[in-house]
């Protein structure tokens, strides 16, 4: 199969992204890695006027951010120094949002080549299932981690599946798929730690071969002994100390702070987790239709599994798709942050719930509807209930949740996570800027600074509006609904004198972004 | 296909069983009329406070269990809810109430809202021995209560209050995030009327799904009194909050 198709797709999805992104939120993370990217693009112009200073100065730059490899904000960096400060063509959190609707694009693309290989109705549905959910969809516009690692992901697997010659046709030169796969590994290791979980998936899906193929990819395996060499590369704050810099980095996940969750009317302050978490949230957050056929495609490709019957591409799919969510199992991997930590699994299992649901259309085109229209059909009922949910709460993404769950205001119901990430206050900016007298100082709750002044350079929020620290010193309020930060909203009732909000963010009724005025101000009830 | 049909069936009905801004007018209109000063609003399910928006003339409560939730001074209560939102357990708010000995008057239905007066049989109101309008978070439930310092021994944080005697109810907890963290030792309450101790409380870190909202009920004559609320614990960085009214029984 050609690569037309997957490019389209992929292009398709750039394109997509990047017209639905301005009302997405800046999220917590971001405003951290727009500060990462704004010191990285510094370090970038000192590398181009005095490459000694940059090269001795690596840490002076890099340090800021430590806890995550460079290559992703390395990328937002070099986007935002050519688009926006050299060319003047976007703005500046378009500038860094850039790469990561390109890494989503990647996604799309080797989910698309991964769905080839049953059918070209599988390559086109494989990312169409991943992306027709507003979670996904939402994540896919961030200038953060958990798409692009997503990607990468997906790009190990084929790049592996190339490599060991279970994917397309034999490879000529196995030297350059080796060092295609390496490479990308790297990318990948430079993106985010969960690539260190890749080689034992690969070695073990290696070692579940038959044996012509099982020797083929343990001769393949040491190519991702390149990988660590890109994450060097890519990453200059380990150019000097890189001991130093790898513990710390090291150390920061290894007591990574367990933040509060609401998960099923409790709060998750720490271990250990229910097992059962992270395939709970996915069936609440993700459309019914996606629901089913990933869950089916999980359990086929398990029976198959069991029976051996699968094929050493969809061993390869079953396998990464595991070694994507089991981590979240283990009950003592923190679980915060949504389906974000995990969307390659149901990633890796888009081209199986693809096929499955192109075999559908083809069984009812065995009764007697015309093929095409039976796909379409099929297509249209596994796709137009994510696509509703899109319209209906982008770009509100943290705040998504399925039919199971009874839309937004059932999970409100069973006490789910309302949201996260302090975003949606994007959908009250404008009321503050309508309202708030020259010079307010505004309670922004959730809003770090870093997005507080990110959306004031964006022209988002009125440049003379003040960050308060609290509602005791401020005359508005924007409270984010979080169970945990409970105790914010009577505080600023009793601040302000006031329990009536003066406008907010309901979603399906469910509070999500509450704003108080104090009495007299404009806008006040 | 089926599953495909009955989400989006789902999803495009679902604004049809949410209130619209008209009947949240006309509940409060409903309210404007027939509450009266000894009447609070208790929205079900207690998530649905954009009510707030809409009904600000009369308490409003998000309390999440009926039964055991304390409405001091409320006669009436009056249950503003949605009762076809999904999983909305409307019913078995109903039989919190009912368990509690309230009793319901007629249903309004208002478009999307159900407003449904319940006389909540509830012992007269004495004495407020803490400001009933100050409002904090305790188990993440907005509760009617004052923020007192915790002091460590032997100068405790200190709340006093001048009220008549009857039965004295104190509700106390640790605001916020920091109830929950287990490393922390006990906040010890100490009441003192007319100078002698009467009872004490000890509110320990809280572990769900036991409350972290601490009750104490206690006996005081008849008459005036003096009362003394004393607040002490060993790490003292947590704010504090107690509620504490007395009643006819």
């Amino acid at each position: 199969m050609s690569r037309r198709l997957p490019l389209a797709l992929a292009a398709l999805t750039f394109a997509a992204l990047f017209a639905t992104q301005s009302g997405v939120g800046f999220v917590r993370d971001e405003g951290y890695y727009f500060e990462a990217a704004k010191s990285y693009e510094q370090w970038l112009q000192l590398l181009f006027r005095a490459p000694a200073a940059a090269l001795r100065d690596t840490e002076r730059y890099w340090s800021v951010n430590f806890e995550h490899p460079g290559l992703a904000k390395l990328l937002f960096a070099v986007s935002h120094l050519v688009f926006t400060t050299w060319l003047r063509w976007l703005p500046d959190a378009l500038g860094w949002r850039v790469p990561g609707f390109v890494f989503a694009a990647l996604l799309t693309y080797w989910l698309a080549v991964l769905g080839a290989e049953r059918s070209r109705a599988t390559a086109v549905l494989a990312p169409a299932l991943f992306w027709a959910a507003e979670r996904t969809f939402f994540h896919g516009h961030l200038a953060c981690f958990d798409v692009p690692i997503c990607a990468l992901t997906a790009g190990v697997g084929v790049a592996w599946a190339r490599a060991i010659g279970v994917l397309g046709a034999p490879a000529p030169t196995p030297r350059r798929h080796g060092v295609f796969l390496g490479g990308v590994f790297g990318c990948a290791l430079a993106v985010k730690h969960n690539a260190w979980l890749l080689p034992p998936v690969l070695l073990v899906h290696g070692l579940l071969l038959p044996a012509p193929l099982r020797r083929r990819a343990l001769f393949t395996l040491p190519w991702l002994l390149l990988g660590p060499v890109v994450l060097f590369v890519a990453w200059p704050l380990l150019w000097h100390q890189p001991a130093r810099h790898v513990s710390d980095w090291i150390s920061f996940h290894t007591h990574h702070v367990h933040y509060a969750w609401y998960y099923l009317g409790r709060e998750l302050r720490g271990p250990p987790f229910p097992i059962f978490y992270p395939l709970v949230l996915l069936a609440l957050v993700l459309p019914l239709p996606q629901v089913a056929l990933f869950a089916a495609a999980g359990a086929k490709l398990l029976w198959d599994f069991a029976h051996r019957a699968l094929s050493p591409l969809r061993l390869l799919e079953l396998g990464l798709a595991g070694g994507a969510i089991l981590p979240f199992m283990l009950r003592t991997t923190p679980v915060f942050g949504g389906i974000k930590h995990w969307l390659a699994f149901i990633a890796l299992l888009s081209p199986e719930a693809a096929h499955l649901l192109a075999r559908s259309a083809e069984l009812a085109a065995g009764a007697g509807v015309p093929r095409l229209r039976a796909l379409l059909v099929a297509a249209a009922a596994a796709l137009l209930p994510g696509l509703w949910q899109i319209a209906h709460v982008h770009p509100y993404g943290t705040s998504a949740y399925g039919e199971i769950a009874g839309g937004i205001p059932g999970a409100a119901s069973l006490g789910m996570q309302r949201q996260y990430w302090s975003n949606n206050v994007t959908a009250v900016l404008p009321w503050l800027n309508a309202h708030a007298p020259r010079g307010a100082r505004v309670f922004f709750h959730e809003v770090n600074y870093e997005s507080y002044r990110a959306y004031q350079q964006a022209g988002m929020l009125r440049p003379d509006i003040q960050y308060a620290s609290g509602p005791g010193d401020a005359q508005y309020a924007a409270v984010q609904w979080h169970r945990e930060f409970r105790d914010r909203e009577p505080e600023t009732w009793n601040a302000f004198g006031t329990r009536t909000p003066a406008t907010g963010l309901y979603l399906d009724e469910t509070p999500q972004v509450v704003v108080y005025a104090r009495p007299g101000l404009p806008g006040a009830p | 296909m089926s599953l495909g049909a009955l989400a989006l069936l789902f999803d495009a009905t679902l604004p049809l069983r949410l209130p619209t801004d008209r009947d949240y007018a006309e509940a409060s209109a409903a309210l404007r009329v027939r509450a009266g000063t000894a009447d609070a609003i208790q929205l079900w399910p207690p998530w649905a406070e954009r009510a707030r928006l809409f009904v600000g003339s009369l308490p409003v409560r998000a309390e999440e269990d009926l039964r055991a939730a304390d409405y001091p001074g409320v006669e009436r209560l009056w249950l503003l809810s949605l009762p076809r939102v999904p999983h909305g357990r409307l019913g078995a708010a109903r039989e919190a109430l009912r368990q509690r000995g309230a009793t319901p008057g007629e249903e309004i239905r208002l478009g999307a809202l159900a407003l449904e007066p319940w006389d909540l049989h509830g012992p007269r109101v004495l004495s407020f021995l803490t400001d009933p309008r100050e409002e904090h978070e305790v188990d993440y439930v907005a509760r009617p209560c004052t923020q007192v310092r915790i002091g460590r021994l032997p100068e405790p944080g200190r709340l006093l209050a001048r009220g008549q005697g009857g039965a004295l109810h104190v509700r106390a907890g640790v605001v916020g995030e920091r109830a929950y963290q287990q490393s922390r030792g006990p906040v010890r309450l100490d009441v003192q009327v007319d100078g002698q101790p009467l009872a004490a409380l000890a509110v320990p870190p809280t572990v769900p799904p036991e409350s972290g909202w601490r009750k104490l009920d206690a006996a005081v004559p008849a008459g005036e009194h003096e009362f003394v609320f004393l607040v002490s614990a060993r790490d003292v960085d947590r704010p504090f909050c107690v509620s504490a009214w007395t009643s006819d029984r």
